[in-house]
């Protein structure tokens, strides 16, 4: 975080080649010095479509990142676990298996993630150009989960449907009495193939299926797409693109954490401020409609720039909304955080020790309630968040106390960057650069954006006629659904629906 | 206490009264099709090419192009007004959008026919029904049917409940394209429900699939899997068209009497 530079832009990444067995004294030695592993999947190279593992390693501290290729023997369909050196890496390598058919060997506890009963056995999507499942399908893909034994000892399953507005997924308790012993956590039943559709779609009209990955975060999905490809193009999006760009992903952030705020109000019985933090989302909601024209800010951000600039008659209005739902916020806020009724529902329940959230890689406010001090918008620097005094809130406690002051104070920090991004807004501005008909071949371009819910990565792959052929992306929730696995042990059953809330994980993201 | 009490007071009531109004001039709403005679006879194929849903169909006819946009496939992209150059396809702020025959959204520019004749008024969930939510991969869509029982659109003023159980629900509003590791917890929701029952497709994704369609993924919507009789579109769709299409379950008057006003 020395200088003010923007991430450099250059023709896409050069990716290093690190053989398979030093990839792992590599890794440790970086993440010991302070980088972080951004992803860990594969991809088909060519000639023959043999398989290389893929590894973004982010530097945050110098805004620096490295894509790493290990091509593996094409033989063996198996590589060596990293997960027993890296933990960050568990997940990563339970999908690498799911979608490619390689094993991580040696994983302390290995099973799908994401591909599980609903799938036959030995269907890899992954791993041909175009997968199909296969008819009359085979044996089902098996997927235990893990039991807890002992006297006592009984298992609650709820989902994949759950109770409440909310997306599917199933969770395995293991209590004894009314506490939480193990929590297994089963997503993937919202798994749509998006990362094949992306190398399928012409290219000009992927941004609209990277905005449906997780489509609460349409913004920061399409800028992290738009980032990507502009890095593989080598183009640099006009100045007022990027402040518009950033004001629209303030305004998202803003609206979701208001949005939690009220869930969380619902989930302790406080109907009252449900109530009133729901009224103040629709508002933030619509600032997002005056500025792209949908409430959720769909088709808005683009590669190349933004769809449309705003008028300064709309300019003023937002810039006074703005100033009115800060004042509306600060006069709601106290009566839930100096309510001592909701104080004592949230302080020390489902903690996550900072060491645990480390290891897992926790990201976003949930790593932050956790003392991981990583945010995106600082640690590389995007323009225009560079401009801006500016800095993200960090607690140590990593209780549900903990992670709703995270969101108390990024709402706050978001409606003043939102303010500020709306002052620089003038007249007659370009907001949209030319974009080339195609991409480069052979060529890797990476996105990073701070959605919501924390780290943001799409990482694009072009094949030698400048086809995407590999399309990866990593949502912030996958780092963190450990971290609610971890934080509901030992805790009442129920207090889970609260500590969920407090996480608010995106299972269509994770799912993709 | 006392706090609370009085934030409520001074908060005042949010509830809109004004029931479907347009939306705003900058929002963007759905396509929408005008009599003005579509330019396929000297070439255009714009919209086609512009839209990412593959919604659009142009084929060159006698007094110009015939245009069909399929709202249940459209996500809204503003794509194809923005191109149209002869104000075949123009943007529609209306928001009382939701049908119940899948058919009904696919919108032409042929001469306007008669409207089909209403349906009978045999609901019975007349005076409430209760919903249960199915969210099968587009949290955004969840978000706008949450928005429509909050205090600004508030379905509950009409009878409208969302419950936690398909045992005690009436309808089941489903989002998301529905891909195949929901397909069986989907239909297990269905039958868990006493008749009579039905079943509401808010949003493209759940109405066809939407851009998940044709991946490896068998994403192809709700009524690949249950009978459905509501199509709720948008993506996602906004909380007036959500609210139109329950008030359209329960042939509630406000829903039935003013039908879009659209070309068909
Ligand atoms: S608005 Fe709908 S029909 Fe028009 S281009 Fe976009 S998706 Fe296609
Ligand atoms: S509807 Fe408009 S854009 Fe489409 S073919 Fe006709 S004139 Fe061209």
């Amino acid at each position: 975080m020395n200088s003010g530079e923007i991430l450099p832009q250059p023709a896409g990444i050069e990716p290093v080649l690190v053989p398979l067995d030093s990839l792992q004294e590599r890794l440790t030695m970086l993440l010991r010095q302070g980088s972080r592993l951004g992803l860990l999947t594969a991809r088909r190279i060519p000639p023959g479509d043999d398989l290389a593992l893929v590894t973004l390693v982010l530097h945050p501290a110098n805004a620096g990142m490295h894509v790493w290729e290990t091509p593996l023997h094409s033989a063996k369909s198996a590589f060596p676990s990293l997960t027993p050196h890296v933990p960050q890496a568990h997940w990563f390598e339970r999908a690498v298996s799911d979608f490619f058919g390689i094993l991580p060997e040696g994983h302390p506890r290995f099973k799908s993630v994401i591909l599980h009963e609903a799938w036959p056995e030995g269907f890899y999507p992954l791993r041909d150009a175009h997968p199909v499942v296969p008819e009359n399908a085979p044996a089902r893909r098996s997927s235990k989960f893990l039991t807890v034994q002992g006297e006592g000892v009984y298992e609650i399953a709820v989902g994949p449907i759950h109770a409440g507005i909310i997306e599917p997924g199933h969770f395995r308790f293991s209590c004894l009495g009314e506490v939480i012993q193990n929590l297994e956590i089963r997503l993937g039943y919202q798994h749509r193939g998006i990362e094949q559709q992306l190398t399928e779609v012409p290219w000009q009209h992927a941004r609209f299926l990277a905005e449906a990955i997780s489509s609460d975060s349409s913004a920061a999905n399409a800028w992290a797409h738009a980032m990507a490809v502009e890095q593989l193009l080598a183009i640099t999006p006009p100045a007022a693109a990027q402040n518009l760009r950033a004001l629209s992903l303030e305004i998202e952030r803003t609206a979701s954490h208001i949005g939690d705020l009220g869930g969380i109000c619902s989930d302790i019985g406080f109907t009252a401020g449900a109530a009133l933090f729901g009224c103040l989302r629709g508002r933030a909601l619509g600032l997002g409609e005056q500025l792209t024209g949908a409430r959720l800010q769909t088709a808005y951000i683009l590669p190349g720039g933004v769809a449309h600039a705003i008028s300064l008659q709309a300019r003023d209005q937002m810039a006074a909304s703005v100033r009115s739902i800060a004042k509306e916020f600060e006069r709601i806020v106290p009566i839930l955080m100096e309510n001592p009724g909701a104080l004592e529902r949230m302080e020390g329940v489902g903690k996550v020790r900072p060491s645990l959230a480390r290891d897992f890689g926790m990201v976003g406010p949930a790593g932050r309630a956790s003392g991981v001090d990583y945010d995106v918008r600082n640690a590389f620097l995007q323009e225009p968040y560079a401009w801006l005094p500016w800095e993200a809130a960090v607690e140590e406690e990593g209780d549900v106390l903990a992670r709703v002051r995270i969101r108390v104070q990024e709402t706050r920090a978001s409606l003043q960057l939102a303010d500020a991004f709306l002052k620089r807004v003038s007249n007659e501005e370009t907001v949209r650069v030319p974009v080339p008909d195609k991409l480069p071949p052979r060529s890797i371009g990476a996105g990073i954006i701070e959605a919501w819910r924390g780290e943001l990565i799409h990482l694009v792959f072009t094949d030698e006629n400048g086809s995407i052929s590999r399309y990866a992306v990593k949502d912030p929730s996958f780092n963190n659904w450990t971290g609610l696995a971890i934080a509901a042990r030992g805790q009442l059953v129920a207090d889970f629906p609260l500590c969920n809330k407090s996480f608010s994980l995106s299972y269509s993201g994770n799912d993709l | 206490m006392l706090q609370t009490l009085i934030q409520l007071l001074s908060a005042g009531n949010a509830t809109q009264r004004a029931m479907f109004p347009a939306l705003p001039a900058y929002s963007r709403g759905l396509p929408g099709l005008t009599d003005t005679a579509c330019a396929a006879n000297q070439g255009c194929s714009a919209c086609v090419q512009a839209c990412p849903a593959e919604a659009i169909q142009v084929s060159p006819g006698p007094a110009g192009g015939q245009v069909s946009i399929d709202l249940g496939r459209c996500i809204a992209c503003n794509g194809c007004p923005a191109v149209c150059p002869a104000g075949t396809i123009v943007e529609d702020r209306s928001t009382r959008v939701a049908v119940r025959r899948r058919e009904e959204l696919i919108l032409t520019n042929k001469a306007v026919t008669q409207r089909p004749a209403q349906l009978p008024h045999t609901s019975p969930f007349r005076r409430s029904i209760h919903l249960r939510e199915v969210s099968t991969g587009d949290s955004a869509s969840d978000l706008e049917i949450a928005a429509s029982n909050n205090p600004v659109f508030d379905a509950s003023r009409f009878g409208i409940h969302f419950v936690a159980s398909p045992r005690f629900a009436d309808a089941l509003i489903v989002t998301g394209p529905v891909a195949r590791a929901m397909h069986e917890p989907l239909r297990r929701c269905y039958e868990a429900m006493a008749d009579p029952r039905l079943v509401i497709a808010a949003g493209a994704s759940a109405i066809s699939g939407g851009l998940h369609r044709g991946s490896y993924a068998e994403a192809k919507g709700v009524n690949a899997i249950l009978p459905t009789a509501i199509y709720v579109p948008g993506h996602p769709p906004h909380p007036w068209y959500v609210l139109h299409g329950i008030l359209l379950a329960m042939e509630h008057p406000l829903a039935i009497e003013a039908a879009p006003a659209r070309l068909r």
